[in-house]
């Protein structure tokens, strides 16, 4: 449990698995060949298509006029949710929104019309001449408003979503019995993925089919939903997804695909959409604001008793994966630490804001920013190191996380070690330059469940086959939206196969060609897609093995494949190339392919929130942080963050450390400077002018360190990496905040006035 | 608007007459006179390497080299391009032989989703041509202009000091010598 590799050192050369290699679609990428969603209708004939949003939060509407819009000569069609043949509804959990609303708007991202023109200036200028008769309702905009007793009923069951709850132990008595308690609470705020790549997209018919191509994130389950949405038979549509400039989970929810497919299948013809930015951040649903109120008790030697959480969380207008999210929370709600009694509640209300689903972290991460927050809290409370306090509570093998399960690989501690040391935490330095700047270090460690867990059905499929070419190519469902996939599957399959890396082709979400895989979130497709590619490989491996049976006079069991070659082991001279093996497959009928699904269940979490197995296996994380803080204008400088991930394997090195670096700078963004902020429900900031996400200029010194532990079920002890470098970002920055000014921030983001206003109202000035 | 004139009355649409250079090929267009550098570059150009992502000139997904200096093609009148050299993504490479920005993006991982990419390699492209040996910190301010949501910049930043590195300013097109904005 102790190969620490620093990444500087990771490898360009050898084994197609933890090379750091390039990626296949670097080079088209950096010419500008690259087609996404939005460059595929720019050669071609097309109907341009464009939707019209609601004009109030919340309204009935009574009546839409569509025949000023349709005089328009330029206008080919309007479409209302009257026009839509299926059940015009949609949504990833719960079918509650309407594709376009036929009597109620609840946000202002509600679709009311869809135009189809001629050109996009005529179905821009078309939508604004639809007449919409809306009776406007009250609206509520905060928890609070939603839980009024006289609080207008966003959905006729009312405006709580959900709850979700922890009963492990019996918390309230232990709390009343610890010798400390801590209590901290925690507002979090309103995030927009701020992908670069604004939804857009194509759609034709081919034949019978309604060919979409637009990136969502899980091309099978969009297919479905589509499907029902527009009453169709599944085969009859087909989704292909284009190259992905970014995803984050904001392009879960279906969107852009049910009115690219309403226009093109009414039409019979092919249509473009494209959504500015200001729709983009209007329409699609966010992290969700979530308030937590979290307290710990301990005994006076910091051991944690018990933990009793409370979270409100703002639902927005539909359910999108809110249910998700807020089990997300309830399961990681004490982290990384042993904590024997455990009382958690989870409540998601609705109100007329955006709705709030799925966002790199997943609830995982807001919940951390207060396990965290409350653990430096108890720490000063007691008088005790941090990282003392953190040593004595961490997991240890054989501990069990919030819901009671076990986990097989357990390095907790060992990652908080790692950022201690190569942040230098025992010889850090409290001077500044001046005497308005204040230094301050943070620690965060944090643990993350993968894949969707608690018994939801979770499967990968892939396919490998050599054609004729000699080319390995892999077939896979899932879609590549910049993380890295392509190349992880081309690595996984390389090595299972015993090829170059080179040889393999990655065939990537199309629903007609290739095997479904899920979708690309939850940290899941490392793991679950890069399981399905080995497996599948492996079955290839035999058949070759096979086949040089009859070449060599050897047992199989004495050979190995790699590098387009089969060999001896002991004598790794005598060897056949590949083409030579391929060459006699053919000849003696081997299928030389092979599909395989990789499919680990998990069990559902009890009425107590309680499950043996929530997750098929969890990442351990630790971040350090280095900030300055103005005192007189509150301005926080992050200048250095160690991220230290147990990824089991890092697959594609390089591509991991992208991945962290990449995590960690949008968790500055959601620390510092993020925030969607709005007014009565609308957005007031849905551009980049006002919306701040992190530049170039906002990064600190990042020093991202692999562990390597293997998991036991990943492909070649792989885990995966997409979240964690961002849930564990702002609680080790809030904590070098707290840390450098003596005060706690409890709302993120920590912008420089909610910094100097905290400096104001702190005790003692 | 610069050298340019309304084409012949009685058209349903005001034309305008643009005459430029986009990587290297000389083109003359009849164009809508608002219509920005980046709306014709990617419709009637079909130079779909430039990108728009905020259509504000916060991101630099839309950059572009005109005479040699970065700008935002979004925020650009066409017009305005009379008698001006444009590059993009697509005119950076000679034939199959990537530039050396552009390979050192690739090799040192600094694409990801590659939306933003166009963008920041132009910007490094012209940053080099100014500065051939820029610091790190030189580096971070001169490519401040462009957001990447999926890297963290710290390869991008890495890619770009490889390129610098790299001599890319031996072969900076003669552009190296021209006054920086």
């Amino acid at each position: 449990m102790s190969d620490i590799r620093v990444s500087e050192a990771a490898p360009t050369s050898g084994a197609p698995v933890g090379r750091s290699a390039t990626r296949s679609d670097a080079r088209d990428k950096v010419t500008g060949k690259t087609a996404y969603g939005g460059d595929r209708a720019v050669s071609q004939e097309c109907l341009h298509a464009h939707v019209l949003r609601a004009a109030h939060p919340h309204a009935i509407v009574r009546r839409i006029e569509t025949g000023p819009a349709l005089a328009d000569p330029d206008v080919v069609a309007v479409f209302t949710g009257k026009d839509v043949p299926g059940t015009n509804l949609h949504g990833m959990i719960r079918r509650d929104q309407e594709l376009l609303a036929t009597s109620r708007v609840r946000y202002c991202g509600d679709a009311v019309a869809l135009v189809v023109a001629r050109t996009r200036q005529a179905a821009e200028r078309a939508s604004k001449l639809v007449v919409v008769d809306y009776e406007p309702l009250p609206g509520v905009f905060t928890i609070a408003e939603a839980l009024a007793p006289d609080a207008a009923a966003i959905h006729p069951e009312g405006n709580i979503l959900g709850r979700q709850r922890i009963r492990k132990g019996d918390a309230l008595a232990a709390m009343a019995e610890a010798d400390v308690v801590v209590e901290t609470e925690f507002s979090t705020q309103s995030v927009d993925h701020a992908f670069l790549d604004t939804e857009a997209g194509v759609a034709y018919l081919e034949g019978e089919v309604l060919t979409i191509e637009a990136a969502g994130q899980w091309v099978h389950e969009e297919a479905r939903l589509l499907a029902l949405a527009l009453g169709l038979p599944f085969e009859r549509v087909r989704i292909i997804q284009p190259p992905t400039g970014g995803a984050f989970g904001g392009r879960e929810d279906l969107g852009i695909q049910l009115y690219l497919g309403l226009a093109a299948l009414l039409t019979g013809q092919r249509v473009e959409l494209a959504y500015s930015r200001a729709e983009s951040m209007i329409a699609r649903h966010k992290r969700h604001p979530i308030h937590i109120r979290y307290r710990f008790g301990a005994r006076r030697d910091g051991t944690l008793v018990a933990a009793v959480v409370e979270v409100q969380a703002d639902e927005g207008a539909y359910a999108s994966t809110g249910k998700a999210v807020l089990r997300k929370a309830a399961s990681h709600a004490t982290g990384p630490y042993r904590v024997p009694n455990v009382h958690v509640d989870v409540t998601g209300v609705f109100t007329n804001n955006n709705p709030t689903g799925a966002m790199r972290g997943f609830g995982a991460s807001q919940i951390a920013i207060a396990y965290e927050g409350a653990m430096d809290k108890l720490a000063a409370a007691l008088g005790m190191d941090r990282v003392e306090l953190r040593r004595r509570n961490l997991l240890l093998p054989g501990d069990a996380v919030t819901t009671s399960q076990i986990l097989p690989v357990v390095s907790a501690q060992e990652c908080m070690s790692a950022a201690l040391e190569r942040i230098g935490w025992e010889g850090r330095s409290y001077e500044t330059p001046a005497p308005h700047l204040k230094r301050g270090y943070g620690l965060s460690v944090v643990c993350f469940g993968l894949g969707y867990g608690d018994g939801f059905p979770d499967a990968s499929r892939a396919r490998v086959r050599f054609t004729d070419g000699d080319r390995l190519e892999v077939y896979t469902g899932a879609v590549e939206v910049g993380q890295g996939l392509v190349q992880m599957a081309a690595q996984v399959a390389a090595q299972a196969v015993g090829v170059t890396i080179d040889r393999v082709d990655v065939i990537l979400a199309d629903t007609a060609r290739t095997p479904e895989a899920g979708s690309s979130s939850a940290t899941r497709q490392t793991f679950f897609t890069g399981s399905a590619v080995r497996k599948a490989g492996v079955e290839l491996r035999h058949q070759l093995l096979d086949i040089v049976g009859t070449l060599l006079p050897v047992h199989p069991d004495e050979l190995d494949l790699a590098d387009d070659a089969c060999f001896e082991r002991a004598d790794p001279t005598r060897r056949v190339p590949l083409s030579a093996i391929l060459q006699e497959g053919r000849r003696r009928g081997y299928p030389l392919e092979a599909e395989a699904i990789f499919e680990p269940r998990t069990i559902c979490q009890d009425d107590a929130g309680q499950s043996v197995r929530a997750f098929v296996t969890y990442l351990f994380a630790s971040h350090a942080a280095e900030v300055l803080v103005d005192v007189e204008t509150g301005e926080v400088q992050v200048q250095r963050i160690v991220a230290v991930h147990d990824l089991g394997k890092a697959i594609n090195p390089l591509a991991a450390e992208g991945q962290i670096e990449g995590g960690v700078v949008q968790g500055i963004g959601m620390a510092l400077m993020e925030e969607v902020v709005r007014q009565r429900g609308r957005l007031l900031n849905p551009n980049f002018t006002d919306y701040i996400v992190p530049t170039a200029m906002d990064v600190p010194e990042i020093i991202p360190v692999i562990l390597e532990n293997p998991d036991p079920i990943g492909p070649f002890g792989a885990r995966g990496v997409g979240e964690p470098p961002l849930i564990g970002t702002p609680p080790a920055i809030l904590g070098a905040i707290h840390d450098a000014i003596g005060v706690q921030i409890g709302q993120t983001p920590a912008t420089a006035e909610r910094v100097w206003r905290a400096l104001q109202q702190a005790p003692g000035r | 608007m610069i050298g340019s004139t309304p084409e012949a009355a009685g058209q349903a649409e005001r034309s305008w007459s643009l005459s430029f250079t986009v990587n290297g090929e000389r083109h003359e267009l009849a164009i809508q006179p608002e219509r920005t550098l980046l709306e014709v570059l990617r419709e009637d150009l079909h130079l779909t390497g430039t990108k728009g992502a905020c259509l504000e000139g916060e991101c630099g997904s839309c950059i572009v080299l005109v005479d040699g200096v970065p700008q935002n093609s979004c925020l650009i009148l066409a017009p305005q391009m009379e008698g001006r050299e444009v590059v993009t993504i697509e005119g950076l490479a000679d034939g199959t032989v990537l530039d050396p920005v552009q390979r050192a993006f690739v090799d040192h991982g600094a694409v990801q989703c590659g939306f933003c990419t166009p963008g920041v390699v132009l910007s490094t492209k012209a940053l080099l041509a100014g500065n051939p040996h820029p610091t790190y910190d030189e580096v971070r301010r001169g490519l401040e202009g462009n957001i990447c949501r999926c890297t963290g910049y710290m390869k991008v930043l890495a890619a770009a000091l490889a390129a610098a590195r790299a001599g890319v300013a031996d072969d900076a097109s003669g552009q190296a010598d021209r006054p920086r904005p």
